[in-house]
């Protein structure tokens, strides 16, 4: 088993590395980083050349990956324009865990993704664990009541909540349970953001306004994954296993729970597995329009600027949290199904 | 498959997660017309009073030489509508009360968040207006875009003296006893530092402008003494120098010195994130990323003291949020409201202002010989574009009759041309031209055609609603006189982009391109038009990617040095005379600046140059 670890977390280094070159070669052909930089405005010809020899963006793409990655502190850069390398370079490159400087703010891009990380993950985590909770009280519950009227309203109620854009049910939850709850005189939620500035940021303040949020994410991802819980579900409970855990006095609860859900929850560990990494990305038009300072605005708004530095460190990052899900989702495979031998 | 491949996952994955981000960013800015629709049934109206004090540019442009320069401190208030005026009364009988109580928060929504709170170092519109409340510039402009003092004593004139007669040295005086936030002097000394970071190599500043091409020198002869020496005559000083037009201010030497010594660069001072010291009605108190960020009331300010605790900015991404937080009133000023949006908010009570900032949307016309449609080089063309085009109309219907076609690049300034009229709609007009010139459709396919050349045009954008529903319109109405027209849209980053990044206007992939830009506001310098900045594989840098008229490009290198502002304004109507006969620029509308306020705020003034201005002069009504 720690062989077969160990062998996997191998094979992810190459991988990785095709990885970031390729995302590289993607982001830097997204945009002109120096195009949006002067506001309103377009940025003036002399300004242009010396930003683009100050963060290096003269130089061939191949070099810039290069720097990127070992950085650059090797070999001298050319600090005062005169085509020469006068002095050597700063940047310790990703594998030294510099993932270099934010042309937009000038600052590190470590430091802007990891104080981002955590609003998202305070967002996330909630809902992930409420989603996966209710799918599977929805989708077991569908399951064992087949075409029974509370199935078919259930159905009815996913496929509305799969086909329901996220922008549109943020809106209307922030409409209907903000502005006009407000307007009617009941308890009414906050519009947007984590906290109101006079009461600063507490803890029940940041709950309170995790409502909405957590809210549109979870029936939105719900609507979906109790599908997938129903149909695995059925798929078990009329295999010849259950009928003789039934038939051997096993209480249904045990047969149920222990038998039946054990089996049925493969398909859901695969989806899961698939969706944790991207919770590290949040959730862009959530995050936008509840103006929660998680990941997914951070992402978007860099990448309207093509602001390579962080638009590669949140790429990497989701990276090697897919690959790590994946080693973990196998292991869960084995756990869940001992006909699984990893080796 | 998946979990023993995870090769196929991960590439799936970050295909997923680029269509993912690309789509909702797509989707985030129209989709909020459509559920906004859905749901304005459901509010119940308040209509109120409200006030609509437009910034109108006065006519006399030419006197600012001779004219006093007022204290900012000493202008009248803002002016109050009925229904601030009866709020006043009441904010008077329980200012005490107020006072005793918490604090009186001016919350204001941002849909961008600050880059850098360093001016120097973003041309970002989001960061630089803050700059008001904190770090002053030494003078400003008001609602009507004319200056007044704020850290000088007078301002430097030829007939003060402070301007040599060869117009080479400026002398600034400063008032007594200015000190920054933390109580140090504020002195000539933060003015040289000033220039010396903008200058140095070790400082990636967003630009050098004016430094570079006009200043020789600044000297401090005495703490109160800024002496600057200039290489050529520089008329446009008063909106650039030392207060860029877009947010360049003086920094506290005491604080960012020990940074340059220490590391060379103040790139990554801790004081661009948080600007613990300044000097303005307002102080630094916190940011934080993606949420927030609030100034508090500076106790040691030098003029009066600010009337609010603190204004707190929330960073807003999504204008439909905005406006609901508006409507809900967890937002007390709303910025950069579009159009479409502004009668749903009169509708619900908010008070709508607007300030003209110089901006006027357009088309900048793509006249290049290697790169435009042959059609373009035709005067005739170019007029049946300007009177094909019905922007009476579209001001009208797409931006509610808020705004009015522009005639010149300067409307919405003291510098505008007021001999020109927009071209009507004329659309006979310009069929009558078109076929003067030759272009006519010879081959029955619906549009005119010259020499085997199908006059068929590239009119690109970026894919704002309001710019892609005028393509729509401006598509259909050129297609009735013969013209037709290929419509594309890039995000920023790409349309923007330079002449070495294929950016589709710098290259020339366009005959005709719509945005909304500025010249040096309140001055009506712009280098757009300089035949020096076509851009070419030699100077790949150049911003000049419309056209080079020789007589034109010497009358926009005589105004840049005239300093008698008489003499620069006959310059400025003859440039512009020159771009209207030849149709080098259409404007499409005035874009001033549009913002929701809260009708229990009181005293709240705009300025087109420095929105923040009066900021010390706002008040809550509770």
């Amino acid at each position: 088993m720690t062989q077969y670890i160990l062998r996997r977390i191998l094979q992810a280094i190459p991988l990785l590395l095709i990885i970031t070159f390729v995302l590289f070669i993607l982001t830097n052909s997204m945009g002109d980083p120096l195009a949006t930089l002067g506001g309103r405005q377009r940025i003036r010809a002399a300004d242009r050349e010396r930003l683009m020899r100050q963060f290096g963006l003269d130089q061939p793409l191949p070099v810039q990956y290069l720097y990127w990655l070992v950085g650059n502190d090797w070999t001298t850069i050319d600090k005062d324009g005169d085509g020469v390398g006068d002095e050597p370079g700063e940047r310790k490159g990703v594998i030294r865990g510099d993932f270099g400087t934010s042309i937009v703010t000038r600052r590190p891009a470590l430091d802007l993704i990891t104080e981002r990380l955590p609003n998202t993950l305070l967002l996330m985590l909630p809902a992930e664990v409420l989603i996966i909770f209710f799918s599977l009280v929805v989708g077991v519950y569908s399951a064992l009541r087949q075409y029974s009227w509370v199935d078919n309203l259930l159905t009815s109620f996913s496929f509305i909540g799969y086909s329901m854009p996220v922008f549109w049910l943020a809106l209307m939850m922030m409409y209907v349970f903000a502005v006009n709850f407000k307007a009617w005189g009941l308890p009414y939620f906050p519009t947007v953001g984590m906290f109101e500035p006079e009461a600063g940021k507490t803890i029940p303040q940041i709950l309170w306004h995790l409502v909405l949020p957590v809210a549109t994410l979870t029936i939105i991802s719900v609507a979906g994954y109790s599908r997938y819980v129903r149909a695995s579900m059925l798929e078990v409970i009329n295999q010849d296993y259950i009928r003789t855990a039934r038939a051997k006095g096993l209480p249904r609860r045990m047969v149920i729970y222990g038998h039946a859900l054990k089996n049925a929850s493969l398909p859901l560990v695969t989806i899961v597995g698939l969706d944790l990494p991207l919770l590290l990305a949040g959730a862009i038009v959530t995050e936008s329009i509840f103006a929660w300072p998680g990941m997914g605005r951070l992402f978007i708004d860099h990448t309207e600027r093509a602001d390579i530095a962080v638009i590669m460190g949140i790429m990497v990052m989701i990276s090697v949290a897919v690959v790590f899900f994946q080693i973990v989702t196998d292991l869960v495979y084995a756990y869940l199904d001992p006909r699984i031998h990893l080796a | 498959m998946f979990a023993k491949r995870p090769w196929w996952s991960i590439f799936v994955m970050v295909i997923v997660l680029f269509l993912a981000s690309y789509g909702s960013a797509q989707l985030a800015p129209s989709a909020p017309e459509q559920a906004q629709t859905e749901v304005a049934a459901a509010i119940t109206p308040t209509a109120t009073e409200e006030a609509e004090p437009t910034a109108e540019a006065t006519e006399e442009a030419t006197a600012e030489a001779e004219v006093i320069v007022p204290d900012c401190a000493d202008l009248p208030p803002a002016v109050a509508t009925e229904a601030t005026a009866e709020a006043e009364a009441t904010a008077e009988a329980t200012a005490e009360a107020a006072a005793d109580s918490e604090g009186k928060v001016v919350r204001i929504s941002f849909t961008q968040e600050p880059s850098s709170f360093n001016p120097h170092y973003t041309d970002q519109w989001f960061s630089w207006i803050t700059t008001a409340l904190w770090l002053e510039r030494p003078w400003n402009f008001d609602e009507n875009a004319q200056p007044c003092l704020v850290h000088l004593t007078e301002m430097p004139s030829i007939q003060n003296g402070g301007i040599s007669e060869d117009g080479l040295t400026m002398t600034f005086k400063l008032k007594e006893g200015l000190t920054w936030s933390d109580g140090e002097p504020y002195t000539a000394e933060d003015w040289v530092f000033t220039w010396q970071m903008v200058m140095d190599e070790g400082n990636t500043v967003i630009t050098r402008y004016p430094y570079d091409e006009f200043v020789e020198d600044v000297t401090a002869p005495d703490p109160l003494t800024v002496e600057v020496k200039l290489t050529k005559p520089f008329p446009a000083w008063q909106s650039v120098l030392f207060v860029k037009a877009n947010g360049g201010a003086i920094l506290p030497k005491h604080i960012l010195e020990p940074v340059f010594e220490a590391e060379g660069t103040i790139d990554t001072a801790e004081w661009n994130r948080a600007p613990s010291v300044g000097i303005g009605p307002f102080v630094f108190k916190e940011f934080e990323t993606g949420s927030h960020f609030s100034f508090t009331r500076n106790e040691n300010y030098h003029g009066d003291i600010a009337k609010i605790d603190e204004v707190f900015f929330r960073i807003l991404a999504d204008d439909a949020a905005q406006n609901a937080a508006l409507k809900a009133g967890d937002v007390d000023i709303g910025t950069f409201v579009s159009f479409a949006d502004i009668p749903d908010l009169k509708e619900n009570g908010i008070n709508i202002m607007s300030a003209s900032s110089g901006y006027n949307e357009g088309w900048f016309l793509n006249m290049r010989p290697d790169s435009a449609h042959p059609g373009m080089l035709d005067l005739n063309v170019r007029k049946a574009l300007a009177l094909g085009v019905n922007r009476e109309q579209i001001t009208e219907d797409l931006l509610f009759g808020l705004t009015k076609p522009n005639a010149t690049f300067w409307n919405g300034s003291a510098w505008a041309n007021p001999d020109l009229e927009p071209y009507p709609y004329d659309p006979e007009q310009a069929a009558a031209l078109l076929d003067e010139a030759g272009w006519v459709d010879s081959n029955g396919d619906g549009t005119r055609d010259k020499d085997g050349e199908e006059l068929v045009l590239r009119y690109v954008t970026t894919p704002r609603p309001v710019r892609k529903d005028t393509q729509a319109v401006v598509q259909q109405q050129l297609a009735e006189i013969g013209i037709g027209v290929e419509l594309f849209n890039f995000e920023g980053d790409v349309f923007f982009a330079g002449y070495a990044e294929d950016g589709p206007v710098a290259v020339g992939d366009s005959d005709f391109a719509q945005w909304s830009n500025v010249y040096a506001f309140p001055d009506p310098n712009t280098d757009n038009w300089l035949c020096s900045q076509i851009p070419t594989d030699e100077n790949p840098s150049g911003g000049n990617w419309f056209v080079c008229d020789e007589e034109l490009d010497a009358l926009f290198q005589q105004q840049s040095v005239e300093i008698d502002p008489q003499k620069r304004l006959e310059l400025m109507y003859e440039i512009q005379q020159i771009m209207y006969d030849n149709v080098y620029y259409i404007g499409m509308w005035g874009d001033e600046d549009q913002w929701a306020v809260n009708p229990r705020l009181t005293g709240v003034k705009f300025s087109g140059v420095n929105p923040f201005f009066n900021a010390n002069e706002w008040d809550i009504k509770e």
